[in-house]
C-alpha cells in the first residue's frame, strides 16, 4: 500500500475540495481539531529538537533559561519568576516523545487543511517523508490513520521500519488513538473502530490489549486516570500545589468544586462546537493584533491571555480531561454533527493572519498557528508560547504576577474552556468570525474599562475629568440656562460643578438628573437622583424621576418604591397612602391607589402620569397610553410627556403612533436626545435599520455618551449589512458616522 | 406585574418579544431564524430557581415554560442581569459565553444565531 497515497489522500479524499464540508464532517472536524497553520511545518522545522531528537527527556532536560526552538532566542527573563516556574511544571509535565510526534500530525493536518480550504496544495505536500526520523516516519503513519476516518476506508496495516517506541508512548499511542478512532469514527460501528485501531496498533508493533503490565510511566498513569475521568468517574484530587495553580483552583473553586469544570464543559458545550469557537478566538486574537486601537495594555492583556491559555495547559489533568471528555462523549454518540455544522468556512488562511502578525510584530512569525496547535494539543511545542510571552513581557515590564491576578480576576476558567471548545470545528460563516473577533476585543477592552463601569452600575455618580464651569461663580444658574436652551450635555457640566461646591444642593443634583435623563443616560441620571434625594427626601420631582429611571432600567421593585413614595409624599394624596404598606409594597395595591387617587382630582396632570409609568411597569400598555394622553390634555406641552407617550406606544408595538409622539417631542425639544434615540428604536424594531441608525447618530452627535445609543447603533449596522462602518462605530468617531448617514 | 411573583428584568424583553411577533419585523424573524431558543432564566445565580421561556422563532410564539414541541434547538441559561445585558446590546454573547454569563445546551451552530438584533429593544420614557 502506497503510505504516499494516503498521506496525501489521494485515494481518501478524491475531492478534496469538497472532503471537509459535506462528505464527511468528522473528518473536517478532526481536521480542524488537528489545527490549521500553514507555518506549522516551518515552525516544527525550526525547532531542532522535534525532528532529530529521538528520545524527549533529551529536549525537556534543557536548561530552563534557554528554551529550545525559539525564533528569538532570546534566554526566558527571570527563570525564578512564576512565569518560568509554570513552564517547569508544563514541561515536567508533558515529556515523552510521543508528544513530539502528535505535534508533527498536527503540521501535516494542518497543511492538509490548507489544502482543503483553499484548494491549493502546497508543494511539500506531495513529497511527504517516509523515511527519517522514528518521529517523522511515525507522524506521517499516524497521519494516514487519521486520513483514512475521511473516506471511511478500512485502514491496512503498512510495514513500517522499527522505530524503537518505549512502552510509555505505545500506551500512549494505543490509548490515543482509540480514543481518537471512537471520535473519527463515531458513525462507525464498535467492529470498525477496533478493527482499524487494530490495524494501526499491529503496524506499530503496539499489543492491542496490553494494559497497564510493569511500572506504567507517571504519565500513563495520568492518562489512564483522564480515561477513567472521561467515563464518569470522577476522581476527586488536589493536584494543585503551589503558586498559580492555588491561584487557579481558587478561581475553580468558585465554579463549585475544583473538578467541576470537567462536568460543566460537558454541561455547557455539549455540542460540537469547541473546536470551531477557538478558530474563531484565533481570528479574534489576531484581529486584536490588527486593529487599529490596539494599545499597548491591550497587548499585554492578550499575553496574560495567552499565558493564561499555557497555564491552563501546564496542568495536564485539564488538557488530556478536557480534550478526553469531549472525546468520549463523541463516542457515546452523544455530540452530534450535521452536515451544516462542519461546513468549510470563508475565513481568512490561517497563514494569512500568521503573516500579519509577523508585519505588524516583526518579532514572532506565525504565533498564531503555533497557538492553535499548541492548544489543540497542548503538550506541544509550549516552549514557543514560553518565549513569546517572556519576549512580550520584557517589553512591557509587566509585573511578573500581574497576570496571575489578571487570571483569577478574568474567570479565565471559563474563558479557557470556552478557548478548549473552539478547537477544530472551523465552520462559521463570514460574519459570524467578525462577531468572534470583535467580542474578544471588546472582551478585553472591558477588562480595562471593568472599574470604571462597576463604579457607574453602583449607582456612583461619575464627574466628567476637566470641568470648564468648575470656578463658575454660578454653576447652578448657569445650569440651569443652558438646559433651557437645550444644551444637555454642558448643562450637565455646569450642574456638575454646581454639586462638587454645594453637594447638599438638591435642586442641582435633580436638575442633573434630568439632564441626564433627556441625555438617555439613566444610570448617571439614578446616581444624580439618589444623590438629590438624599438632600431632599420628599422632592416630588425626584420621586417621580426615580420611578421613571428604574422602570426604564426595568427595574420594577425599586420602581414601585418611589413612585408610591411620591404618591406618600404628595401633600395632597399622602393620607390615602397607609404608612405601613412601604413595608411590603405590591403592584396592585400601589395601581390602586393611584387609581383613586385620579378619581380624587381628575385634572392633576401628575397623577396620571405616574399612572401612566405605572401601568408600564405591570406592561398594561393599553391603559398607560390611555393614562398619558389623559396627561397630555392637561400638559401638552410637556415634551417629556411626548415621549413617554411615544416610549409606550413603542413598546405595545404601536410603532407608527410612537413616532408621532416622537415628533412632537422633539418639535418642543429638539435636542432630546432621548427622544431622538427611541425614535432609532423604534425604526429599528420594524426593521428599517438604515433609519434607525440615522436617528441613533444623531442622538450620538448631541451626546457621545448615551451608552445604549452606541449598542444599539451597532447591532443596527450589523442588520443593515454596515459592516464596513463598525470600525467608526467602535471606535467612536461621530465624523464619519455622520458623514456617512446624515439625517435628512 | 402580569405576573407578580416573578420580577425578572427578563420578563419584560421576552413579554416584548411576545408582540414583536405580531409585527412584520417579527415575522421576517421567523423567517429569518426558523428556530426554537429555550431560555432559562436565573434571578441571581445561573441554575437556581430558573424560570424558563421558549421563544418559538419558528412559529412566532413565545410561551412561557419548557418547550413542549419536542427538543429545543439550543437552550440558554443566564442570569437575570446578563440576560438583558445581552438582548439590549451591552453585552455581545461571545462574551458572555466567554465569561460563562451564558451557557449553552444544544446545537452550537443554532446558538450561533442568537444574537441581540433578535429582540426589539424597548424605549425609554
Amino acid at each position: 500500500m502506497a503510505m504516499r497515497d494516503l498521506i496525501t489522500g489521494a485515494t481518501s479524499c478524491p475531492d478534496p475540495s469538497a472532503s471537509s464540508s459535506s462528505q464527511n464532517p468528522l473528518g473536517s472536524l478532526a481536521n480542524a481539531l488537528l489545527g490549521s497553520s500553514s507555518k506549522n511545518q516551518e515552525r516544527l522545522k525550526e525547532i531542532p529538537t522535534s525532528t532529530s531528537t529521538p528520545s524527549a527527556s533529551q529536549f525537556y532536560s534543557q536548561p530552563h533559561t534557554q528554551l529550545p526552538g525559539s525564533e528569538f532566542d532570546k534566554p526566558f527573563l527571570d527563570a525564578n519568576s512564576q512565569g518560568s516556574e509554570f513552564l517547569n511544571r508544563f514541561r515536567s509535565a508533558g515529556a515523552g516523545g510521543f508528544d513530539e510526534t502528535w505535534d508533527e500530525i498536527q503540521g501535516d493536518g494542518n497543511q492538509l487543511r490548507l489544502y482543503d480550504g483553499r484548494g491549493q496544495l502546497p508543494p511539500q505536500l506531495h513529497q511527504p517523508t517516509l523515511d527519517g526520523t522514528p518521529q517523522r516516519v511515525l507522524s506521517t503513519f499516524l497521519h494516514s490513520f487519521l486520513d483514512s476516518s475521511r473516506g471511511g476506508i478500512p485502514f491496512h496495516p503498512a510495514p513500517l521500519p522499527v522505530l524503537g517506541l518505549s512502552e510509555g508512548d505505545k500506551q500512549c499511542i494505543r490509548d490515543r488513538s482509540s480514543i481518537m478512532a471512537r471520535h473519527l469514527f463515531a458513525d462507525k460501528s464498535e467492529e470498525f473502530i477496533h478493527a482499524q485501531v487494530n490495524a494501526l496498533l499491529s503496524s506499530l508493533d503496539i499489543d492491542s490489549n496490553v494494559r497497564g503490565k510493569g511500572p506504567m510511566p507517571e504519565r500513563h498513569r495520568e492518562l489512564e486516570d483522564y480515561w477513567n475521568e472521561s467515563q464518569g468517574n470522577l476522581i476527586q484530587g488536589a493536584h494543585a500545589s503551589d503558586g498559580w495553580i492555588t491561584e487557579f483552583s481558587q478561581n475553580r473553586e468558585r465554579y463549585d468544586n475544583p473538578d467541576a469544570w470537567a462536568n460543566s464543559f460537558e454541561q455547557q458545550h455539549g455540542a460540537n462546537g469547541w473546536a470551531s469557537e477557538f478558530e474563531h478566538s484565533q481570528l479574534s486574537s489576531v484581529d486584536q493584533m490588527r486593529g487599529m486601537n490596539m494599545s499597548n495594555i491591550a497587548a499585554m492583556e492578550q499575553t496574560r491571555m495567552l499565558a493564561n491559555t499555557l497555564a491552563q495547559n501546564a496542568d495536564p489533568k485539564f488538557q488530556n480531561s478536557k480534550f478526553l471528555q469531549f472525546v468520549s462523549k463523541m463516542s457515546r454518540g452523544e455530540l452530534i454533527i450535521d452536515d451544516n455544522q462542519v461546513k468549510e468556512s470563508a475565513l481568512p488562511a490561517p497563514g494569512d493572519w500568521a503573516t500579519e502578525y509577523q508585519q505588524q510584530y516583526n518579532h514572532g512569525d506565525a504565533w498564531a498557528g503555533e497557538f492553535l496547535n499548541n492548544k489543540a494539543y497542548p503538550r506541544a511545542g509550549p516552549e514557543l508560547w514560553a518565549n513569546e510571552f517572556a519576549t512580550e513581557r520584557q517589553q512591557n515590564g509587566a509585573a511578573d504576577d500581574q497576570w496571575v491576578d489578571e487570571f483569577s480576576k478574568l474567570h479565565v476558567n471559563d474563558w479557557a474552556e470556552e478557548f478548549g471548545q473552539q478547537i477544530g470545528e472551523g465552520a462559521f460563516g463570514e460574519g459570524s468570525s467578525d462577531n468572534w473577533a470583535q467580542a474578544y476585543d471588546e472582551f478585553l477592552n472591558e477588562q480595562v474599562a471593568a472599574k470604571q463601569r462597576s463604579d457607574s452600575s453602583r449607582g456612583v455618580y461619575v464627574f466628567s475629568d476637566l470641568n470648564p464651569y468648575v470656578g463658575h461663580p454660578n454653576p447652578l444658574k448657569e445650569g440651569q440656562d443652558l438646559f433651557r436652551k437645550g444644551l444637555l450635555s454642558e448643562a450637565v457640566l455646569a450642574l456638575e460643578a454646581e454639586v462638587l461646591k454645594n453637594p447638599e444642593n438638591s435642586e442641582g443634583w435633580r436638575l442633573l438628573g434630568i439632564a441626564h435623563a433627556e441625555n438617555d443616560d439613566d444610570q448617571q441620571a439614578i446616581a444624580a437622583m439618589m444623590r438629590a434625594q438624599e438632600a431632599d427626601p420628599t422632592n416630588l420631582e425626584v420621586l417621580l424621576a426615580l420611578g421613571v429611571s428604574h422602570t426604564n432600567e426595568l427595574e420594577q421593585n425599586a420602581a414601585l418604591k418611589y413612585l408610591f413614595g411620591w404618591l406618600r409624599n404628595h401633600p395632597k394624596y399622602g393620607t390615602i397612602a397607609p404608612p405601613e404598606m412601604s413595608d411590603s409594597l405590591y403592584y396592585a395595591d400601589v395601581a390602586r391607589l393611584f387609581n383613586e387617587a385620579a378619581v380624587i382630582s381628575p385634572d392633576d396632570a401628575d397623577v396620571h402620569i405616574v399612572l401612566g409609568v405605572l401601568y408600564n411597569l405591570s406592561r398594561e400598555y393599553d391603559k398607560a397610553i390611555a393614562a398619558f394622553e389623559q396627561a397630555l390634555k392637561l400638559k401638552p406641552q410637556d415634551y417629556s410627556l411626548w415621549n413617554k407617550l411615544g416610549a409606550t406606544q413603542a413598546n405595545s408595538v404601536q410603532s407608527a403612533d410612537a413616532i408621532a409622539a416622537y415628533q412632537q417631542a422633539l418639535d418642543l425639544k429638539p435636542n432630546y436626545v432621548r427622544a431622538w434615540a427611541n425614535m432609532g428604536i423604534s425604526y429599528a424594531n420594524q426593521g428599517m435599520y438604515d433609519e434607525s441608525i440615522r436617528y441613533y447618530v444623531r442622538a450620538l452627535a448631541m451626546n457621545p455618551k448615551a451608552e445604549n445609543a452606541w449598542q444599539y447603533l451597532r447591532i443596527s449596522l450589523s442588520c443593515a449589512s454596515r459592516n464596513d462602518m463598525l470600525e467608526a462605530c467602535d471606535s467612536r468617531n461621530l465624523d464619519l458616522l455622520q458623514k456617512e448617514f446624515p439625517l435628512q | 406585574m402580569a405576573d407578580s411573583s416573578s420580577n425578572l428584568k427578563s420578563e419584560a424583553i421576552i413579554d416584548l418579544m411576545k408582540q414583536h411577533f405580531s409585527t412584520d419585523a417579527g415575522k421576517k424573524l421567523t423567517e429569518k431564524i426558523g428556530l426554537v431558543y429555550q431560555f432559562q432564566i436565573a434571578p441571581k445565580k445561573i441554575g437556581i430557581n430558573e424560570v424558563t421561556y421558549t421563544v418559538d422563532l419558528k412559529k412566532g410564539e413565545v410561551t412561557k415554560g419548557a418547550y413542549e414541541g419536542g427538543k429545543p434547538d439550543a437552550t440558554f441559561s443566564f442570569t437575570d442581569d446578563d440576560f438583558v445585558k445581552v438582548a439590549l446590546g451591552k453585552m455581545n454573547p461571545q462574551i458572555a459565553f466567554m465569561r460563562g454569563a451564558m451557557k449553552i445546551k444544544g446545537s452550537l451552530s443554532a446558538a450561533q444565531k442568537f444574537t441581540p438584533d433578535i429582540f426589539p429593544k424597548p424605549s425609554k420614557m
